[in-house]
């Protein structure tokens, strides 16, 4: 028979395929195993498992407070792996995406704009840790979400203005929200978008809050007056922005964000290059929550309680540059000096911005895209 | 037979299904949006001026990046189908390993020649999306155009010579007409892809720049819109549907190119200066942004420095990734050969049916994950994923089943022409002296067929390597794949993760490259089955959209 010794051959090959497919998952399997050796946590396929890990979902740009994270780990005996997925509404929108199989056990970083998603899906477990007195009540979500969303920190979403490269074009920093619709300034203000980042949506927010019903007029009047709109704070803070070597000396970003200008430097800032423009502040509240299905429940929930310990609210200014929840925590220096305190930043209530944040962000879409 | 027969249904029927249950929940998204039925996603999106100007904006994109695509590519296939010249060969490699790199690496080399570090920063206009399209694409044409242009018979152009008429006037009234049909199918093929393009307009795009697939993938993922993304992604549906009716009437006119290559010398100088011209642009086109990505791989900022490649190893601080590159690099090889095994468990008993009986029903199922965008199953397995019964999202096949879902339509384009090429007579011999049709299967037509059967293997692990539509729906931090890795990095300013993103690009680009070669090669020591090697490989994916 001819086709005999094709089909030794095909035999052949089937094997050779078989190896080849089955050194492929050896390596898989390998991989896992660093992984495991890496983290101390994970299974071979990749879940986490070990009971000696809590696992924070969060955004891009946390830092995770190591002195903090040293002691939960002195005190519980676990260490706390980061897993981020973009900014906090990318976060927040992939893991309603698999409500009750979350990627880890802590939600952290979902904010006072974006909190009523959390509603959706029973994302969250209801949880409110025991020390969870310390937190004014002006920075509690309210309602039913009082027992999902534990409140970790504070910040001002705020106009910064640099200085030097507006004294260079003859101007002074602006002093309202309104001067930004100002011909003076125009084509000088970078905006991260409040579809893609939260600064951004806090920003409209805030526009919200100060022209109330008129607020599509005043952004018609940013955009005739050449705002730039960029999809994340990272792209307009650290590449458009002028104290960062780009083109634009006005930008959306954090009241904190002068001290952090010097502190990034390493030594080459004695003093921050940008002023906040206090009047354009607006005000946001960071939560924690515990994810329903999260593989660590337990560790899960101490963690949410050592977040409003002293230890991480202490570290959480000079980590994340933002201000700690907690009353009375110490400041470090550096805030005192340069960080803008806003008297009455802007604000609207939580329940407020999620019954029209939906339709804000569509109507806003409509007059700049 | 029938036996046999019965399992490529079942199989088919599992293609369907795979192909039905995610439409079907974005479907249900779509006219369910808050637990209630109604209308209300569907008015609210198709109500919405923006919806029909970025429908709009999508379609005109298409066009123009076809347009520009045709203009550039027809020199390029005329001179590659007409002329023998030194260096020949490689400029129609160059001119085709864009197209079978992933979006998101092609994306990222042009964005290394026309990004932020680059000469020109155009990222964010519509410029470096069209550019992309172009380098993408100029492939199809060079393979589909150039195809028919080195089949037609030398003899036509020579007695048109031999009639009076002078070079420029036979190529526009004998070469132009005799090519029409290829033109157009080449075309009506670039503009499916670039109706669909998403890793080149999410990452040259900047944000600024969307067309209806990028606007459902920002809904669904950073909106929370997920009924507003339904809706879209319907209208993606009808939107692709309609273009493929196109593209089949197109296509019908366009006989397979078989004639004998009859390429000659560039006699006279006019004739040289095009081939010069027609290396430059491919050199241009293709060769540029792929020389910049391997040149940015060694640069963090203006420093020349072997770092990018030197922490591939280790997770880097700021870069946003949870495992090392490394490891996305490990995933991602194990992921894609899980997810070609499973296209070709899938697509070669499709191809039997469709073998059987072209343009019959199976055909039609085959090319299913076609009209459906990778977006749409990427978006529609998560909302069917976690939903009870079964919690599927941690499963570990639920990533290479979307990955091969987009492969499979390649793979039995190019395995169902080589089984309809077996010899009746082998057949019919085998079963005279007493073969089961298993037997038969098994012993004659499938091991005639094993280049073809290769061929397609290469293609889906390459397709599946740089599957990001569906991947980035479904990856998760722990487990990301190099394409979603690569855009994660990308959308991250700072010179970190930018020459990270230029050195993963490298390593893909080589392994493309790599599994590209050995198709070729094989195909070489065969000496041209049908439908096996690189060749027949690539002109049935340049006449598959995907």
């Amino acid at each position: 028979m001819r086709s005999h010794p094709m089909s030794r051959r095909s035999t052949r090959r089937v094997i050779a395929a078989g190896a080849a497919l089955a050194v492929a998952l050896l390596a898989a399997a390998c991989s896992g195993g660093d992984q495991q050796a890496a983290t101390g946590a994970t299974n071979s396929t990749g879940e986490p498992s070990s009971a000696n890990e809590v696992v924070l979902v969060t955004y891009d740009a946390f830092a995770l407070p190591e002195s903090a994270a040293e002691a939960f780990r002195a005190q519980t005996g676990a260490t706390i792996r980061v897993v981020t997925s973009g900014d906090a509404g990318a976060m927040l929108t992939k893991a309603l995406l698999s409500p009750g199989a979350p990627e880890g056990d802590v939600l952290f970083g979902v904010d006072n704009t974006l909190a009523t998603r959390v509603t959706a899906e029973e994302l969250l477990e209801p949880f409110t840790p025991p020390n969870a007195g310390v937190v004014p009540d002006a920075d509690r979500p309210g309602g039913e979400l009082d027992e999902l969303l534990t409140p970790i920190d504070t910040a001002a979403v705020c106009v910064n203005a640099d200085v030097g490269a507006l004294a260079a074009r003859g101007l002074q920093p602006p002093a309202t929200l309104a001067d930004l619709a100002d011909p003076r300034y125009r084509d000088l203000l970078v905006v991260p978008s409040p579809v893609t980042s939260s600064p951004g949506l806090a920003f409209l927010v805030g526009t919200v809050a100060r022209s109330g019903d008129d607020w599509p007029a005043y952004w018609e009047s940013l955009r005739a007056n050449g705002v730039r709109v960029r999809p994340s704070w990272d792209d307009a803070y650290q590449t458009d922005y002028s104290a960062s070597g780009g083109d634009r000396p006005l930008v959306v970003s954090y009241a904190t964000s002068p001290p952090a200008e010097v502190l990034f430097s390493e030594g080459a800032l004695s003093e921050p290059k940008s002023v906040v423009v206090e009047d354009t502040c607006v005000r946001q509240v960071e939560y924690a929550g515990v994810l329903r299905g999260a593989p660590h429940p337990d560790l899960a929930r101490q963690l949410v309680e050592f977040m409003l310990g002293p230890e991480w609210q202490a570290a959480l200014p000079l980590s994340n540059f933002v201000d700690p929840v907690v009353p009375g925590t110490p400041q470090p220096p550096e805030f005192a000096t340069w960080a803008a305190r806003p008297a009455a930043p802007l604000d609207l209530p939580v329940d407020r911005i999620g019954a029209e944040r939906d339709q804000w962000i569509e109507q806003w879409r409509s007059i700049m895209e | 037979m029938t036996r046999r027969r019965t399992g490529s249904w079942l199989t088919l029927g599992l293609l369907a299904v795979a192909v039905a249950v995610p439409v079907a929940a974005v479907a249900w998204r779509a006219v369910h949006p808050d637990g209630t039925l109604g209308p209300d996603a569907v008015t609210r999106v198709l109500s919405s001026a923006r919806t029909w100007r970025l429908l709009g904006v999508t379609v005109a994109q298409a066009a123009v990046s076809t347009a520009v695509t045709v203009l550039v590519g027809l020199p390029v296939a005329w001179v590659l189908g007409t002329f023998r010249f030194r260096g020949r060969r490689l400029v129609r490699a160059l001119a085709l390993v864009p197209f079978v790199l992933p979006s998101v690496v092609l994306a990222t080399a042009v964005a290394a020649v026309l990004g932020p570090t680059g000469p020109v920063d155009l990222r964010g206009t519509w410029w470096a999306v069209i550019i992309a399209h172009l380098s993408f694409n100029l492939a199809v044409v060079v393979l589909v155009v150039g195809g028919a242009v080195a089949a037609r018979t030398r003899s036509l152009d020579d007695a048109g010579r031999l009639l009076g008429v002078g070079p420029l006037h036979a190529l526009w009234r004998v070469t132009v007409p005799a090519v029409a049909p290829a033109i157009a199918s080449a075309a009506a093929v670039v503009f499916l892809f670039c109706l669909t393009s998403f890793g080149v307009v999410v990452i040259l795009g900047g944000g600024t720049v969307t067309t209806l697939e990028v606007e459902i993938w920002i809904r669904a993922t950073r909106q929370y819109d997920l009924s507003g993304a339904a809706v879209l992604a319907m209208v993606q549906i009808v939107a692709v549907v309609a273009a493929l009716g196109v593209h089949a009437r197109v296509a019908r006119h366009t006989g397979a190119a078989a004639g004998v290559a009859a390429r000659r010398r560039p006699t006279v100088t006019s004739e040289r200066v095009a081939v010069g011209l027609a290396s430059g642009v491919v050199a241009l086109v293709a060769g540029v942004p792929l020389a910049a990505v391997a040149v940015r791989s060694l640069h963090i900022g203006p420093a020349l420095t072997f770092a990018n490649w030197t922490r591939l190893g280790s997770v880097t601080q700021g870069t946003g990734l949870a495992i090392s590159p490394a490891q996305v690099a490990v995933t991602s090889l194990v992921t894609a050969s899980i997810a070609t095994v499973f296209a070709v468990a899938i697509a070669v008993p499709t191809a039997a049916l469709v073998a059987h009986r072209p343009g019959g029903v199976a055909e039609r199922i085959s090319l299913l994950p076609i009209a459906v965008s990778a977006i749409t199953i990427g978006f529609g397995l998560v909302l069917v994923a976690g939903r009870p019964p079964v919690d599927l999202r941690g499963s570990w096949w639920l990533i290479p089943a979307a990955q091969a879902l987009v492969a499979v339509p390649l793979v039995v384009r190019v395995v169902a022409p080589a089984l309809r090429a077996v010899p009746r007579a082998a057949v019919d011999t085998a079963a005279m002296l007493g073969a089961s049709p298993r037997a038969r299967w098994w012993r004659v037509e499938l091991p005639a067929v094993r280049g073809a059967v290769g061929g397609g293997a290469a293609l889906a692990f390459v397709a599946s390597l740089g599957e990001f539509g569906a991947t980035v729906f479904l990856a998760r931090p722990e487990r990301t794949t190099l394409p979603v890795a690569i855009e994660q990095l990308m959308s991250r300013p700072g010179p970190a993760g930018f020459g990270q993103a230029m050195a993963l690009s490298c390593v893909l680009v080589v392994v493309c490259g790599a599994v590209l070669v050995a198709i070729d090669t094989v195909a070489e020591r065969r000496g041209g089955r049908a439908g096996a090697g690189a060749r027949g490989t690539m002109a049935a994916w340049t006449s598959s959209p995907t």
